[in-house]
């Protein structure tokens, strides 16, 4: 269905450029507003990894202003030269121009239904200007959209509705918002200026996409140091090792399955991540003792949520990451630490991590017993229901780990030994009674 | 005495070149809003309309990077207004009127600030409307007034360089301005902060002029139609440098953060980190490095702790302090390794692993070690000498360091120490 569909695609791009060539005069005019088109290709940021946002649209505005849509629609095509450099299948190298002259063809459509004005009218209706741009933009956006939606649901990789919410929504606005500058582009091309206004509307482009790059830039360097800072924490228990990161990645597929908005599945995550950074402040003798632990060292381990809020407290994370990193030990029956929190007055993220946290926990190696099967760890869940957990949410994680799967900890660590005397991992539900001072079922 | 002296001299000098530019400032408006006020005001629909741009690009001022605030859309605005020409125009403003305009905008937009409490800064506004002055009095005196956009290139092309002329001399006042304060402030070498100004204003500077030309261009084209064109994109511009500042400072605490937790494991006394990195910052101003290793090495300081947690436990009472060469070296390593599987810091690494070298074992036979080495090694030792609770006066613990001179740290940095303690540094 793919190729046919290109194939349709292609052949009507290529019936309205030819359009378009027999309304148009081709001279040095035509020339410069192909090179603007080109510029407006270059000039591209990165949404998300694989869906790369050209900043076209500010240049086809500007051809509709000075030059009308059918010149647009002809000169659509160089905004997808500064692709070419990429290797891509032969299906999008026929798909990527085609659909780029469609989307002009729209947006052109859309500019000449407004009324908008051509050349130096532009001068005498400047709101009109603004509104058929406006009205350009989005009937580029629109048409864009739906093209590039079509290819995507037959080709079957990407949902269209995830496309649509994380690439195409939240760049609409801003398009639009961008569109001001292709009309004052034109303007100041018609002033005098010709190919040289480029230069001014370009500066303020390059400085925008530098800002978001340094955004992404910036967000990847924190997430790069809190997995090496987590690292250095576990580096105190072997067993432990990877911990965090499974239980981030697990309440990632939970929260995921829940359906959290974009922000606050982030900050579950990192919340997941940091859970136990606490740990930093509990002495490596305690974590690694052989046998069984006495209160005061209980109370040292009981005291690590609170540590690792103070560590983090001063990174602006939203509020939720710090009360569940803080209660991510309370259980739904009020007999956790620190506070004693019962049922849903346990933050919802704490209840979350929670669960992973014990899923993760059991079914990797400890020195006092190999780890379990997943099957059998689900269980232990099912049965803690109302105990420990928020049923719901046992109910919701068992979904998931039933549908996606589990990686559990990789075979790396060491294999139980049974002369070894060990403490009790906090987190360790299996072991009941050696598991804590507090002589909970569910350990400390 | 002597120093108490200093440090009073310090402040007091602080404090002059800050009057010094609210006074020419103030003077300098005065005298133009009194010319103004005799002339008349000319074309009073764009006075009107630019400053309320200036007051609110004024109002919502914001902290781009580390250095201070900026308002992008109030200097975009100012440097506009300055430029405007026909056909938009009968008669362009002349420079008293600018500096008039722009002087009570700026002052109508703090006021909010100042009432609401927000954060503000006088000097800073005040730099600014003495830069646009400038600018006015550049563009003025190199355009004729034969020119106007009349949609030749003729006009258009000559006019178009004037004005990047224009805002290109605001940009070098301000660089030059900027870096007499930095120098002044942090004692930074004055080459050294010119030439940071330079590069910020290559970048941010660049963006803002350029709106600034656009703003200017399109106004006297179209008239009052244009501000709200070029405002939009503007407006998007800031969104996207306010995310970028709020990630950056969420990067930042992030690394403080890390450093803390040291002091949590008990490796560190309370504030130590904080207090190292403080120091290395004032040797790293002190000898004059670029803004991007300043970041890399004040980074370096705050983790050179870091490679501990993988030891064994504190001793009680932070003896860890006292622990043998060996060990803090391999400690350094460790830290080091745990800095570069981020990705993202590897130069910051590499200060860190070379961060207990003795100076003859290292850097006085390897050029390729770090200076930012040596200085987060000198800023460690004088740190544990002077820091809280251990308590040695800086001068007994400078003599210490001085024995170490050319052995164990590096004679540039040890010069760079006498120079930042003799102007009254204190943690």
């Amino acid at each position: 269905m793919l190729r046919p569909a290109v194939a349709v695609i292609a052949a009507a791009a290529s019936v309205v450029l030819v359009m378009s060539f027999t309304r148009i005069t081709i001279d040095l005019r035509v020339a410069t507003l192909a090179l603007l088109m080109l510029l407006g290709g270059a000039l591209r940021f990165r949404v998300l990894p694989n869906h790369p946002a050209a900043l076209d649209s500010v240049a086809l505005v500007a051809v509709f202003v000075i030059a009308g849509p059918w010149y647009a629609v002809a000169v659509a095509v160089f905004g997808y030269l500064p692709q070419l450099r990429q290797p891509s299948p032969a299906v999008k190298r026929i798909f990527n121009p085609s659909y780029r002259v469609l989307a002009a063809g729209g947006g052109g459509l859309a500019y000449a239904a407004v009324g908008g004005p051509v050349g130096e009218e532009v001068f005498h209706h400047v709101p009109m200007a603004f509104t058929a741009a406006l009205a350009g933009t989005i009937g580029h956006q629109l048409t864009n959209a739906a093209l590039v939606s079509i290819i995507l649901w037959l080709e079957g990789q990407v949902r269209v509705g995830d496309f649509l919410r994380s690439v195409i929504a939240p760049t609409f606005l801003p398009m639009l918002g961008y569109s001001a500058l292709g009309v004052l582009l034109a303007v100041m091309w018609i002033g005098g200026l010709g190919l040289s206004a480029c230069l001014l509307v370009v500066v303020p482009l390059i400085v925008v996409r530098w800002a978001l790059s340094q955004y992404q830039a910036e967000r990847a360097a924190q997430a790069a140091t809190l997995r090496a800072f987590i690292q250095v924490i576990e580096t105190k228990d072997l067993y432990t090792r990877g911990h965090s990161e499974r239980v981030s990645t697990g309440v990632g597929m939970l929260g995921r399955h829940l359906r959290l908005p974009e922000a606050r599945q982030n900050a579950l995550e990192h919340a997941g991540l940091l859970h136990d950074v606490g740990k930093v402040g509990v002495p490596t003798s305690i974590i690694r003792k052989p046998g069984k632990l006495d209160d005061a060292e209980m109370d040292t381990i009981r005291l690590h949520p609170a540590r690792g809020v103070e560590l983090i407290g001063n990174i602006p994370f939203l509020e939720e990451v710090k009360s569940a990193v803080l209660h991510h030990h309370e259980k739904y029956d009020g007999t956790g630490y620190p506070a004693g929190l019962s049922g849903t007055n346990i933050p919802y993220f704490a209840r979350i991590i929670g669960i992973v946290d014990a899923f993760d926990c059991l079914t990797s190696t400890r020195s006092y017993r190999p780890a379990r099967g997943i099957e059998e760890t689900l269980a232990i869940l099912e049965q803690d229901r109302y105990s420990h957990f928020d049923p719901q949410l046992v109910d919701a994680f068992v979904t998931v780990i039933r549908t996606h799967g589990w990686t559990a900890a990789a075979a790396e660590q060491p294999q139980p030994d049974a002369t070894v005397e060990a403490t009790i991992d906090h987190d360790d539900l299996s072991l009941g009674s050696s598991g804590g001072a507090a002589g909970s079922a569910a350990g400390p | 005495m002597i120093l108490a002296g200093e440090t009073d001299g310090l402040e007091s000098r602080k404090l002059s070149s800050g009057v010094v530019i609210v006074v020419a400032c103030g003077t300098i408006g005065l005298i133009a809003l009194f010319i103004t006020a005799r002339r008349g005001l000319t074309e009073w629909p764009f006075a009107l309309a630019f400053g309320l741009l200036v007051a609110v690009g004024e109002m919502v001022q914001f902290r781009v990077d580390r250095s201070r605030n900026r308002a992008p859309i109030a200097t975009s605005a100012a440097l506009g207004y300055m430029m405007l020409r026909g056909p938009a125009l009968q008669v362009p403003p002349d420079l008293a009127q600018i500096v008039a305009v722009t002087g009570i905008a700026t002052l109508l937009g703090i006021l909010p600030r100042a009432v609401a409490g927000l954060g503000w800064d006088l000097v800073i506004s005040s730099r600014r409307v003495l830069s646009v002055a400038c600018a006015a009095a550049v563009f003025t005196l190199i355009t004729p007034d034969s020119l106007s956009w009349n949609g030749s290139w003729t006009h258009a092309l000559p006019l178009a360089s004037t004005m990047l002329l224009a805002v290109l001399s605001a940009g070098i006042v301000d660089a030059v301005v900027g870096a007499g304060q930095t120098t002044e402030r942090y004692n930074r070498p004055f080459p050294a902060a010119l030439r940071d100004e330079l590069v910020v204003m290559g970048r941010i500077g660049m963006a803002m002029a350029i709106s600034g030309v656009l703003l200017a261009a399109g106004t006297s084209l179209l008239g009052l139609w244009a501000p709200p064109l070029v405002i939009v994109p503007l407006l998007l511009t800031q969104f996207a440098f306010r995310r970028f500042a709020a990630a950056q400072r969420t990067y930042r605490a992030t690394v403080r953060s890390m450093a803390r937790s040291t002091e949590i494991a008990g490796f560190s006394s309370p504030g130590q980190n904080a207090r190292t990195a403080s120091l290395a910052v004032a040797l790293g101003n002190d000898l004059g490095l670029r803004p991007d290793r300043m970041e890399a090495l004040e980074y370096a300081a705050l983790l050179s702790g870091v490679g501990q947690l993988a030891l064994a436990d504190p001793s009680p009472g932070g003896a860890s302090l006292l622990r043998n060469r060996e060990e803090r070296q391999r400690a350094a390593e460790i830290g080091a390794s745990v800095i570069e599987r981020s990705g993202v810091l590897d130069h910051v690494a590499e200060i860190v692993r070379h961060s207990n070298d003795p100076y003859r074992h290292g850097r006085a036979n390897n050029s390729q070690i770090p200076v930012e080495s040596g200085i987060v090694n000198v800023a460690l030792a004088y740190e544990q000498l002077v820091g809280e609770g251990t308590g040695q006066s800086p001068d007994k613990a400078m003599e210490s360091i001085g024995l170490g001179i050319g052995a164990e740290y590096d004679p540039v940095v040890v010069e760079s120490l006498r120079r930042v303690v003799g102007r009254g540094f204190r943690f």
